[in-house]
């Protein structure tokens, strides 16, 4: 065999088997996993009042990040695909932080304190700052 | 004279309170909605993080945080938020309508209530009327509310040829 098809034999077999393991990575991209991000670290009150002055600044700053959120736990419910939720209160009476974990959080009830770490999607006004993926703390 | 004035603004404020109390609210912070495509059955998202108030004079509303939708393949998951419907610049959808024969519905009494729905719907930033037919389940005196319908996405400014040309929305929101 001549050494260029040699060459572009292998070249091909490369290709291939790099097309192949995109394809892999594509398909089983595992989703992301909070627990092994550093969250940026905030009180209920804090994420509120942030959304509440500037929720454009607001959004650039916590939007998609991992977020280690401590306040205290106003109710507890399950959500219709029976996640564990857990509001916790604002100063506002109307306004929550709703986060929703992903691994049970074990029993917690109103009036604890607690530290959750999740990821922050959003603010809805007059309702709540959304927060999932999320895991207990402590 | 001098004391009728305040007996006056005391039935004023008195009726105004007892108005506000006869509407009835039913709220969710986790209600849930279901994006899918009728064509490829893989693409398919769910948010279980919708907040949506209905009152018993037919007002119906609807905000879920696009990052929300949860997909199977995380991949799909950020095509979604990031070319097509750009989720950082528009983060929320939202919805805005009434019931048009809330009449039918007795909160009071537990049943399912065939409904429908007419309102304005503002995805990607594009607000466009929608309506939909659904029903209003009482349990316990807590209403179910269920809807199903489809909107074309490039009407919303969202372009995804090979992916879908229309959406199915699905509605299932448990109220407290």
């Amino acid at each position: 065999m001549k050494k260029w098809m040699k060459i572009l034999l292998s070249i091909a077999g490369i290709g291939l088997v790099a097309g192949l393991i995109l394809l892999y990575w594509i398909f089983n991209k595992p989703h992301r996993d909070v627990a092994k991000e550093k969250g940026i670290e905030l009180t209920a009150q804090q994420l509120y009042d942030a959304f509440k002055n500037n929720e454009t600044q607001a959004n650039s700053l916590y939007l998609d990040k991992a977020i280690q959120l401590s306040g205290t736990v106003a109710d507890i419910s399950t959500n219709q695909a029976g996640q564990k939720v857990v509001n916790f209160s604002t100063n506002d009476p109307l306004v929550m932080i709703n986060c929703t974990f992903k691994t049970d959080p074990g029993s917690l009830k109103a009036g604890d304190t607690i530290t959750f770490k999740g990821i922050c999607t959003g603010y809805i006004p007059d309702a709540n700052v959304v927060i999932n993926e999320g895991v207990l703390i402590k | 004279m001098k004391i009728i004035f305040p007996i006056v603004l005391v039935l004023i404020s008195l009726l105004s309170v007892s108005q506000i109390q006869a509407q009835k609210t039913f709220g969710t912070r986790n209600g849930q909605i279901v994006f899918q495509s009728p064509s490829d059955e893989d693409v398919k998202a769910i948010n279980n993080e919708v907040s949506s108030r209905l009152q018993d004079n037919g007002a119906l509303s609807f905000s879920l945080l696009i990052k929300g939708f949860k997909f199977k393949m995380a991949e799909m998951q950020d095509h979604f938020n990031t070319q097509y419907l750009q989720s950082n610049q528009f983060p929320r959808a939202d919805f805005k309508g009434t019931i048009t024969n809330i009449a039918s519905v007795n909160f009071a009494k537990d049943g399912n209530y065939p409904v429908q729905v007419k309102g304005d719907l503002t995805l990607h930033g594009v607000t466009r009327p929608v309506s939909a037919s659904g029903s209003i389940q009482i349990a316990k005196g807590k209403p179910l509310a269920k809807a199903n319908f489809s909107i074309v996405i490039k009407e919303f400014g969202v372009n995804a040829p090979d992916v879908t040309e229309k959406v199915t929305i699905t509605v299932n929101c448990q109220y407290q």
